[in-house]
């Protein structure tokens, strides 16, 4: 046994309801209680050795790379706030069980429930920066859960959503200040942090770390100006609300500072920023809540009042202040916890939470409202309750400041000024819910709640007396080991007794009660002064920003991207030139040392012929058959090109692709349109015809630089080993099929699966077939003219034979698989041509779909088979034979791999155009599937 | 098991081959056994593989056996097996979601789906930059036929901005590794890496064109800023397991800037050296930010998460611009994180969509959905992991990337503009669950019933954020290892030598 | 000859590229077919300009660099299945969209110019 149970209870206890809830809601409640009731009598365990003065640890490695370990420390903070968490929590569930209808679902409730008391433990018990904001952000998502529980109200959302956006990005800037310190102290371990806190305070980035800090807590715990997103909360269950809103969530905060109090505190930095927010969240809180007709509001108010007052005595740097703020939180938990059940009592037995409606209630429930009675005179500070004994403290405290020179006296002041209206409000509470008069039309006649229900409320309200009036018995060791874990350098001396004699800080109470008293009475004029200002509601402020940010960005989105391809391309080449043109600029002089190759006439003519041909494509663009011409004389211009300089395969292979390539761009104009008008401006025209010729500058310099700079490259290896190593004399043909058959394998299958592509997509294609071409004129009634068929049918075995032929030879000089295969696709195209689909049907009953899938298997097969001879993938093998009358020939594993890229390319080709070709006819594809 | 690092490129291959030829072809059915049996056998190799090279130093296969820097060599390193090991694991999930019926909406799914993988996988292996060239057009081919899969206006118009986009990107590679073979003479990475230094000044300014060019491409794959306008149309209209797998697909982009400029442009590559990193750090940063402003304009939860892959994105191009190891290390965790929390997205905004008639997943008010519990819940989670809130496996990339920054002078706008994408991210995707889910109009009409395998696609998908958490100091441990190897180079360097004499 | 070379490969780049620019599909297609012409040209020129030196072993005194060459077959088919791919695309959307604008529709300013879309359906 040992401390992670202590966090682990509660969160196994997260699973538990889901599972009871099926056994009715006792079985439910109970069930859900015995595990943190468990973990709180760990905790009782310990608590002797944290009275003697020692902490417990325990850490766990977990993962090291962001300083995350499983580490926990219980010391005397740790032990306050566990007591705390699993007392309050315990009593809140057990209030909840009569809560909740019978609508709402239970198990869900307390999942959340338990999901966030675990949360709370791990942070209270964490002793590791990252694992405690790990626990940090839990609470957030969790609470998001519990005050969203009602999701069908769209307050709870709005105010749910508000929680989790404030209190996350306070999250986050606490994951940044913790980075900080972890990153100064080295160390992710609080242990270290706490101790080194000089080191922390001098150095450079302590202001940034603390304000980071400082932000996450000052969200949390609802400080201004970050308060508006607590009343909101309210929307949640009051449950809830007696339980994050008194001791838990929004305590999380104040335990942050108090927790980092030995390392961040005592600086002047740190008492200008705590201190004074804690007093503006002081003095607003108990100013807003007089005013607040909702009773769950009025409450909202005083707690961000109180944790003002709590925030306001950390920032102090006084030891004895320090003192006051722990033992004020345990104070407000209490007093706060109880208040906000016997509110949800009220609302619960009356149907209404709105002190204009609840009236005289005391004659309806007069034992919830004595007890709720009470509890609020605790909150407003009357003495023998134990509110009173903290809020002495705290006004003795304020006495002797002398931060602010000669202007300390206002802090005094204004701190009875807010105890003032504390008084007020607690006053307000109290009579206009209890006496004031009769009810005004309530849902229903207020009664009594059931029996257990007023048990947590009891069992506070003693607590609040018992502390209040023994409170050195009572809480004084408690409050001593809490205090020590924030004063390192030893307690100061002070004495928990309710009577100090006539003191200032009496006076003040004193003057206090009065003030409040008269603030109460008078307060019709403050309700009409205050009426002048329309209350601004923090919900639809928050919403409104969250939409204009969303309206910015949707505007943003819009104007980027617009859907307009033509823009993204021209981004896509302006980024291009950029990066291709930097680094020109250090390339000092084009031309390298390379010797270069004079010009002759007929390569002139050549170029220009292309030049010329390239620049009519563009400007004929529009008029796209002219186009097309044009664009396949550059094709050959190219083939010739690559003849010339000595690339024969090439030339074969781009002559080929060249005529299957128009084939296909004729067809396709056949059903797109003819030509168009001009539809671009001329500001498009120029931008983009600027920036393509950028480009093309570019490039062509970089190609001419290139052309011209000597280069030894590997290539002379495969000249070397061509024969020898891969068995052909066609170097370029030998590295497709062997050195580099790789990058074929991979070539014929994108062959392959684009031929799937474009089966997939005429499969669905449904498209207009143009009767006529745009000129009007209809198209040829005689698809299949005599002479053609005639020609093409005796050509074809031909063709067949000049492949099988450039197939054979390509192993040693230019011809190879790829080749041969677009031309026998050609010849087969062309009978398709001559004759059309329904003579070719019932001829040729290839499906070519297995062809290209063979035909890759083949050529991955061959590569497999070198694995029987133990060599890795796509190892050739070749040897010659004698064979009488036919003489020496070569057998090559080669070949076999040459005609499964035959095969590919047969089938991907016939794929392509036939179906292409059918489109035409009545002999569309129909498949099973609905493609 | 000397074979074992072509596996998951020749496994996909034969798979999809097989699924073209009788008896497999023309039966869904069998094409779906064949094909799950296929992925999780793909899972297991590539597992082995990457427990062997992570043992066993890196495992370079020689193709054909013409030694490097001559043959094509398939370089097995601890990066590269784990991004095929991630695109398996991501890949299965994706096939089943597939299985659950929306293979029926299109021809040759599997086959295609098969080709797809083995693109990718062939992208990671490859040591050879024309390979990868060529392996970068076989996932591109794919990826163009399935992303019309089930057909639609979307659909068509979302490809043909995909396919000329890529197309245009395409041959800018192809300018890009002409230039590299004009300046270097070789196509090897780790040769090149080894003769960049050597070059004269005059090739020194023609390569690092080709060099920046090939971040063009690269970024344009990764979806990079300027370049990434065509990604949250394009994902939002491939079908449901189209997109998830194109999760990994911008991925291929980021390694491959991992994997070449780092290695041929790196710290080493004398006057060469990380060429790419000044350009780096604004794309990322604005990446991210274009990423976080898109996920709050998104109408849709299929555009929300395209916008998240943006971020993600980002992210990972500001970490590798760290250019330090811890940096890259924690660009591998989040990589692995992202790429699944995002594939998990597309699928949940799937569901949604089916549950929600007319509405789909679009943040209007609907009707109850009549599963809005179990989507609820799987919603919850990967929001939890999107956003990067604990206790799952976002925070710790987060963290991780945010503590690499630590020390970097950039890191005054990294922690801010990753912090700040966060907090956009959390309010952006609590807005829209709290609209999907919570804001109903009257009950859920009749049952639109889930089929399990698309639960438990979703389901495997989510389980691994944990399991990243859980076992995160073993995946944190190999992701360092796995950066270090990646930037000190002289082990890969031997293994290749020792290859490599004869 | 080098400079022609590279002048020609600059010319193809540049009239490419804009025809890649342009707003309609079947344009657009010719354009990445120039283009690729130019990039194979650009890459064949990688392995620098030789005059009859294929490099077919016993047939030519020195050879011509043959790497470069097999690359760029290999640019030329797979550059054939992307061409092949997006025309088939390109009717594909003008079946879907009923026009042949990249974008599936012709923005607004264009729909006036658009008739002889309307003519061929």
């Amino acid at each position: 046994m040992n401390l992670l149970w202590v966090v682990l209870l509660p969160l196994i206890g997260t699973l538990v309801p889901l599972l009871t809830e099926r056994f009715g809601r006792n079985a439910c409640a109970f069930s859900v209680a015995i595990l943190p009731a468990w973990s709180l009598i760990l905790v009782f365990m310990y608590a002797g050795n944290i009275f003697d003065g020692e902490a417990v640890r325990q850490t766990i490695d977990w993962i090291p790379a962001i300083g995350l370990d499983l580490s926990f420390r219980l010391d005397g903070l740790s032990l306050l706030f566990l007591l705390l968490i699993l007392g309050i929590g315990l009593l809140v569930i057990l209030y909840a069980r009569y809560y909740l209808s019978s609508k709402d679902s239970m198990g869900q409730f307390y999942a959340y429930l338990m999901l966030f008391m675990s949360a709370m433990v791990g942070i209270v018990i964490s002793n590791n920066l990252i694992q405690l904001w790990m626990f940090w952000e839990l609470t957030s998502i969790s609470s998001f859960l519990l005050i969203s529980f009602w999701s069908h109200k769209s307050d709870a959302r709005k105010g749910a959503r508000m929680a989790l956006t404030v209190t996350g990005a306070g999250g986050l800037a606490l994951l940044a200040g913790l980075l900080l310190i972890a990153n100064i102290v080295d160390s992710y371990d609080l242990d270290t942090v706490l101790a080194s806190g000089d080191l922390i305070r001098s150095h450079a980035a302590y202001p940034v770390a603390l304000v980071l800090v400082l932000l996450g807590a000052f969200t949390k715990s609802a400080q201004f100006p970050f308060h508006f997103w607590l009343p909101h909360a309210m929307a949640a269950p009051t449950p809830v609300s007696a339980y994050l809103h008194s001791a838990t969530m929004v305590k999380a905060g104040i335990f942050l500072m108090a927790r980092f109090y030995p390392a961040l505190a005592g600086t002047d930095l740190w008492f200008i920023i705590v201190s004074i927010t804690g007093l503006i969240t002081l003095l607003l809180g108990a100013y807003i809540a007089l005013f607040k007709h909702d009773l769950k509001g009025l409450l909202a108010y005083s707690t961000i009042s109180h944790l003002g007052l709590i925030t306001l005595l950390l920032g102090l740097n006084s030891d004895l202040a320090a003192v006051a703020a722990v033992f004020h939180v345990i104070n407000h938990a209490i007093f706060k916890a109880s208040l906000f059940m016997a509110a949800g009592i009220i609302d619960h037995e009356s149907g209404s939470r709105d002190m204009r409606k609840l009236n005289g209630l005391m004659k309806y429930m007069p034992y919830t409202a004595t007890l709720a009675i009470v509890a609020a005179l605790s909150m407003a500070g009357v003495p023998l309750l134990n509110g009173f004994l903290s809020k002495e403290m705290f006004f003795a405290e304020t006495l002797n400041l002398s931060m602010l020179g000669s202007l300390s006296w206002l802090i005094p002041l204004l701190a009875t000024v807010g105890a003032a209206f504390s008084v007020a409000y607690s006053l307000r509470f109290i009579h206009d819910v209890f006496f004031n008069g009769e009810p005004i039309d309530l849902p229903k006649t207020p009664k009594e709640p059931p029996r257990y229900m007023k048990v947590p409320v009891e069992i506070l309200v003693a607590l609040c007396l018992l502390v209040g009036i023994f409170p050195a018995f009572v809480v004084g060791d408690l409050l001593n080991v809490a205090s020590a874990s924030l004063l390192i350098n030893g307690l100061p001396t002070y004495s928990l007794a309710v009577w100090h004699g006539l003191n200032i800080p009496l006076f003040m109470s004193i003057l206090a009660m009065v003030g409040g008293i008269t603030i109460y009475y008078n307060r019709r004029h403050l309700f009409q002064f205050q009426s002048q200002f329309d209350e601004p509601d923090a919900k639809h402020i928050f919403e409104g920003v969250i939409q204009r940010v969303v309206k910015a960005s949707e505007y943003i989105i819009d104007l980027l991207e617009n859907g307009s391809l033509q823009r993204y391309i021209f981004l896509l080449l302006l980024f291009t030139l950029t990066m291709a043109a930097v680094p020109l600029f250090n390339l000092t002089q084009n031309a390298g040392s390379r010797p270069q190759i004079p010009i002759d006439a007929v390569t002139i003519t050549g170029a220009v012929l292309m030049i010329l041909s390239a620049i009519a494509t563009v400007v004929w663009h529009r008029r796209r058959f002219l186009a097309l011409i044009f664009l396949s004389v550059v094709g050959l211009v190219v083939s010739l090109a690559f003849a010339h300089f000595s690339a024969p395969d090439l030339a074969l292979t781009q002559l080929s692709v060249e005529i299957v390539t128009i084939i296909l761009l004729l067809l396709a104009l056949f059903f797109l349109p003819q030509s168009t008008l001009k539809e671009s401006s001329n500001r498009r025209l120029s931008g983009d015809l600027f920036v393509a010729g950028m480009i093309g500058c570019v490039i062509g310099t970089i190609c001419y630089a290139m052309l011209t700079t000597p280069l030894n490259t590997i290539s002379d290896f495969f000249l070397a080993n061509s024969k020898t190593g891969g068995g052909g004399t066609n170097v370029v043909n030998v590295i497709l099929v062997d050195f580099r058959g790789f990058d074929t394998l991979g070539e014929i299958t994108v062959l392959g699966i684009a031929a799937l592509g474009i089966f997939k997509l005429i499969a669905k294609m449904r498209i207009y077939m143009p009767t006529r071409d745009d000129k009007g004129r209809a198209w040829s009634n005689d698809p299949h003219p005599m002479m053609f068929e005639m020609v093409s049918q005796s050509l074809l075995p031909l063709a067949l034979l000049v492949s099988v032929y450039i197939f054979l030879r390509g192993h040693n000089v230019p011809g190879g698989g790829f080749i041969a295969g677009l031309i026998t696709a050609v010849a087969i195209i062309q009978q398709y041509i001559a004759h059309g689909v329904h003579w070719i049907k019932p001829r040729v009953k290839v499906d070519y779909q297995w062809l290209i899938a063979g035909g890759i298997l083949i050529a991955t097969a061959t590569g497999l088979g070198s694995w029987i001879f133990d060599k890795p993938f796509l190892s050739t093998w070749f040897d010659y034979f004698n064979l009488p009358w036919i003489g020496e020939f070569e057998l090559a594993s080669a070949m076999l791999f040459d005609l499964g890229v035959y095969l590919t390319v047969v089938g991907a080709v016939m794929l392509i155009l036939a179906n292409l070709g059918k489109l035409t006819t009545s002999e569309r594809i129909v498949t099973k599937e609905n493609d | 098991m000397q074979h074992l690092p072509i596996y998951p490129i020749l496994l996909p291959m034969l798979a999809a081959i097989f699924m073209l030829l009788p008896p497999l072809s023309n039966s869904i059915t069998r094409h779906r056994v064949f094909a799950v049996l296929v992925m999780i056998l793909l899972v297991i190799t590539s597992a082995f593989l990457l427990l062997s090279s992570h043992q066993h130093g890196v495992q370079v296969y020689v193709l054909g056996g013409w030694q490097p820097p001559f043959g094509i060599t398939l370089v097995a390193d601890r990066l590269s097996t784990m991004m095929v090991l991630l695109t398996s694991v991501l890949g299965l999930c994706a096939q089943l979601y597939a299985c659950a019926g929306d293979d029926k909406d299109g021809m040759f799914f599997h086959p295609l789906f098969m080709f797809q993988i083995m693109g990718i996988n062939g992208a990671f292996l490859t040591g050879d930059v024309f390979n990868l060239f060529v392996f970068f057009e076989v996932l591109l081919i794919a990826s163009y036929a399935l992303l019309i899969h089930g057909g639609g206006k979307q659909k068509t118009k979302a490809n043909v901005h995909y396919v000329i986009l890529n197309l245009v990107g395409s041959s800018i590679f192809l300018f890009a590794l002409g230039i590299l073979y004009g300046t270097i003479g070789s196509l090897n990475i780790e040769d090149m890496a080894n003769k960049v230094p050597l070059l004269g000044e005059h090739e020194q300014a023609l390569a690092k064109t080709g060099g920046l060019l090939l971040l063009v491409v690269f970024g344009l794959k990764a979806a990079m800023l300027p370049l990434h306008f065509w990604l949250p149309k394009t994902y939002a209209a491939a079908s449901a397991p189209v997109a998830a797998l194109f999760a990994i697909m911008t991925k291929v982009g980021i390694y491959s800037i991992l994997r070449v400029h780092t290695t041929i442009f790196g710290e080493d590559a004398g006057a060469l050296a990380s060429i790419v990193i000044p350009w780096l750090w604004p794309l990322g940063l604005l990446t991210i930010v274009m990423g976080a402003i898109g996920v709050l304009a998104s109408p849709s939860l299929r555009l929300t998460s395209a916008n998240l892959v943006v971020v993600s994105v980002g992210t990972l191009i500001v970490a590798i611009a760290m250019e330090r190891e811890a940096a890259t290390s924690a660009a591998l965790y989040y990589m692995i994180h992202s790429t699944l929390v995002t594939g998990a997205l597309f699928l949940i905004a799937d569901l949604v969509s089916k549950q929600r008639g007319k509405a789909e997943d679009r943040y209007v008010i609907a009707r109850q959905m009549p599963h809005a519990k179990v989507i609820g819940i799987a919603f919850f989670i990967a929001a939890l992991v999107v956003i990067g809130m604990p206790p799952l496996s976002g925070f710790v990339g987060k963290i991780l990337i945010l503590q690499a920054a630590q020390g970097v002078t950039e890191m005054v706008w990294v922690w801010p503009v990753v912090l700040i994408s966060s907090l956009v991210c959390l309010v952006a995707i609590s807005r829209a669950g709290t609209t999907i889910f919570w804001r109903s109009a009257g009950e859920a009409t009749g049952d639109v019933p889930i089929p399990p395998l698309k639960l438990i696609a979703v389901a495997l998908l989510l389980c691994t954020s944990p399991l990243l958490v859980v076992f995160g100091s073993a995946v944190t441990d190999y992701t360092d290892l796995a950066a270090s190897q990646l930037h000190d180079r002289t082990p890969l360097i031997e293994s290749i030598i020792e290859g490599g004499d004869e | 000859m080098e400079a022609m070379y590279a002048f020609c490969v600059g010319v193809l780049t540049t009239c490419g590229f804009f025809l890649v620019l342009r707003g309609r599909t079947f344009t657009v297609v010719i354009g990445l077919t120039l283009l690729s012409y130019a990039v194979n040209l650009f890459l064949f020129a990688s392995g620098r300009l030789k005059l009859d030196g294929a490099a077919v072993l016993g047939q030519s005194a020195e050879y011509s660099d043959p790497l470069p060459q097999a690359l760029v077959l290999t640019a030329i088919v797979i550059g054939f299945a992307m061409t092949a791919f997006v025309v088939i695309l390109a009717m594909r959307s003008r079946a879907d969209q009923g026009n042949d604008h990249v974008d599936g529709q012709i923005p607004e300013q264009l729909t006036n110019l658009s008739a002889s879309d309307k003519r061929n359906g």
